[in-house]
């Protein structure tokens, strides 16, 4: 399953952290002894790129592929790469193809990847509330696309699956049963939507990995990580896959009650990078949330990733330039008091 | 059912018969309970081959636990569902009659994770009612506890208090304006989207447990979209979750035609997709009869009870 994510240590201390640092130094001084460890970790750096693409029918691949490249992902890298995307399937309604990744970044994903000299590109999902993933390929648009792209699509709900002993260990799964596919590929890319969501108030790459742990093990929906926790199961998914690259579709995303029953929101980007925390924190900026508010995320800094924005080297776009405030609901204690101020 | 269809659905499973039995997820896969569990139904359903049937029913009793569950594999004892569907392929088979005991005492002493329904709760689903979880210490869904009934019914369990909760687990699932999902109705006020394969399953499970006036949303929304799905496990359980309730599409076969041949743009279908598809098929058609859906059998029984 490769290497980790690129994060870096840096000396660079931001604000957030010296204050953190000098909390911490307080609270040992006087002789507490307990302090979270998230408090006491280096800062990291990562990298991340917002591409403006305002319609689905525009240039993807080649937007991707200039995002790519200013990430440093070059052909030398991926070169004889074996590359499996993991779109965001979930379910579908007529209405509401916004709930899904759209096929067209599968398809832009899939040739920028191609061009970059990988040996092979797949797709594979396990969605969470349909036992028929094939009835959510077909309708989501997306067999359409990679049947005329001769593109191999894998319904991972019931491939036998090999266990990874649980390197978060934020909940109480010993170890995690991801698909024995996920031994013959190089680089798995969460290839995400950008939406709000009612329980970890958005989803974004680092939640749509929930879909690569099989069906037959973990159940339709897959309760066995809601029972131990959504947000210890997304840090431990996340810990113990060590996802390569992430791209978030963003050209139409999901407020409101996401992440099925919401509005669609134009907000028109892809945002991409290695490390899927500070992609997330990314995307939380442009949709106006604060991702120190969600819990994942905060609880992720400077473990998994950067969240901090002095941490996050942004190329691309500015936030200011694609920021558009998705609607919170404000029944929904998931998406309470998560407004970026 | 056309004979070929039949024949060539057959033929499918056969290949993925292994030597010594049991039935493996694809072509040239290795053994697994859901799989064997399924493939026996939908063989025996078509006339299979005795031996076959008999050698994998004995590979199901192999692989039973002490205290009489199934599960996906041995690495996994919490992943049980395949129960259900081990007890319904060893029904009728007087060798494995006690293995089939050991599994229905399972599923009559098993129930899930389930907690007071709170009144200002975000689902709205009474979480208290027990049916069956997929996986052990998880909440009850929708599509294994309609396959517990369905197999407790075959049983001659249908009065069981454990059923008869579970009846009405099924019911407080079912969406307002008809049909299933995986399990939950409304979440934050919103009533969320019903999925055939789970109305063809809950509708399977209860037939003959309760009134169809209950029922009539979720058969019209299934009459509505079965003539539009073209993928197996959708197909399947819709043509089934019908079947139970005397309905069927008057194009049922070619449905399930067209699906069959749609492996060649989805690739190769699973087992138990596949025998899913070629049950539901066969019983679409009234000249079948298919002893998965039972329900004659749980009649048979309640009168002598």
């Amino acid at each position: 399953m490769g290497l980790p994510p690129d994060h870096r240590n840096t000396n660079g201390l931001t604000r957030r952290d010296l204050l953190r640092a000098a909390a911490a130094g307080l609270v040992i001084g006087t002789g507490l002894v307990f302090v979270p460890k998230r408090y006491l970790r280096l800062p990291q750096q990562a990298q991340t790129f917002v591409a403006k693409v305002n319609d689905y029918q525009l240039d993807i691949a080649g937007t991707l592929l200039r995002g790519m490249m200013e990430l440093g992902v070059n052909r030398e890298e991926v070169q004889g790469k074996r590359i499996l995307l993991k779109p965001n399937l979930v379910e579908t309604a007529s209405e509401s193809p916004h709930i899904n990744t759209h096929p067209l970044v599968l398809r832009g994903a899939i040739e920028a990847f191609l061009r970059l000299g990988a040996a092979t590109v797949m797709v594979a999902e396990g969605p969470g509330h349909r036992r028929d993933t094939l009835a959510v390929y077909e309708e989501s648009g997306l067999a359409d696309v990679l049947t005329e792209d001769r593109i191999k699509f894998h319904d991972i709900n019931y491939i036998t699956g090999f266990e990874l002993p649980n390197a978060g260990r934020q909940s109480t799964m010993k170890t995690l049963t991801f698909p024995a596919l996920f031994q013959e590929v190089d680089w798995i890319v969460s290839v995400a939507k950008m939406k709000t969501h009612h329980w970890t108030g958005a989803t974004l790459s680092m939640k749509n990995l929930f879909g690569v742990m099989p069906g037959r093990y973990y159940g339709w929906p897959k309760n066995v990580l809601h029972k131990v926790g959504i947000q210890n199961s997304i840090l431990d998914i996340n810990a113990t896959l060590k996802p390569h690259f992430a791209i978030v579709d963003g050209i139409i995303g999901m407020e409101g009650d996401g992440p099925i029953m919401g509005q669609p929101k134009q907000v028109g980007v892809l945002v991409m990078g290695r490390n899927l925390p500070a992609v997330d924190a990314t995307c939380c900026r442009i949709m106006g949330i604060d991702p120190y508010k969600v819990s994942y995320l905060e609880r992720a800094d400077n473990w998994l990733g950067p969240i901090s924005d002095r941490s996050i080297e942004q190329r691309g776009e500015t936030i200011a330039s694609v920021q558009t405030n998705f609607e919170l609901i404000d029944t929904i204690p998931a998406q309470q008091g998560i407004r970026l101020t | 059912m056309s004979l070929s269809l039949g024949t060539r659905g057959s033929a499918a499973l056969l290949r993925r018969a292994l030597p010594g039995g049991g039935f493996s997820g694809k072509a040239r896969g290795k053994f697994q309970t859901d799989s064997t569990a399924w493939g026996i139904l939908a063989l025996s359903a078509c006339g299979g081959p005795t031996e076959l049937l008999n050698q994998s029913r004995s590979l199901l009793m192999r692989e039973q636990l002490e205290d009489g569950r199934l599960c996906v594999d041995s690495t996994h004892p919490d992943s049980f569902w395949p129960t259900a569907l081990a007890i319904l392929a060893w029904q009728d088979s007087e060798p494995y009659r006690e293995a089939q005991q050991r599994a229905i005492r399972f599923l009559l002493d098993t129930t899930g994770f389930h907690f007071p329904r709170e009144s200002d709760g975000p689902s709205a689903h009474d979480s208290q009612l027990k049916g069956w979880p997929w996986v052990g210490e998880t909440h009850s869904w929708v599509e294994p506890t309609a396959t517990a009934i369905t197999a407790l019914r075959a049983t001659g369990h249908g009065h069981h208090d454990r059923v008869q909760e579970a009846v009405r687990m099924v019911l407080d699932r079912q969406l307002p304006h008809g049909g299933w999902n995986y399990g939950n109705t409304l979440v934050f006020g919103k009533e969320l989207h019903p999925m055939p394969e789970s109305t063809g399953a809950g509708l399977a499970g209860l037939a003959g447990l309760v009134g169809r006036d209950v029922v009539l949303p979720s058969l019209s929304y299934l009459q509505d979209k079965v003539t539009r799905l073209r993928t197996p496990i959708s197909l399947g359980w819709s043509l089934l979750g019908l079947a139970a309730w005397d309905l069927s599409p008057p194009n049922a076969e070619a449905l399930a035609e067209r699906c069959l041949a749609n492996q060649g743009r989805y690739g190769e279908y699973e087992t138990s997709a596949l025998s899913l598809l070629i049950l539901g098929a066969l019983a679409a058609d009234k000249n079948n009869h298919v002893p998965f859906l039972s329900i004659s059998a749980h009649h048979d029984r309640m009168s002598s009870e």
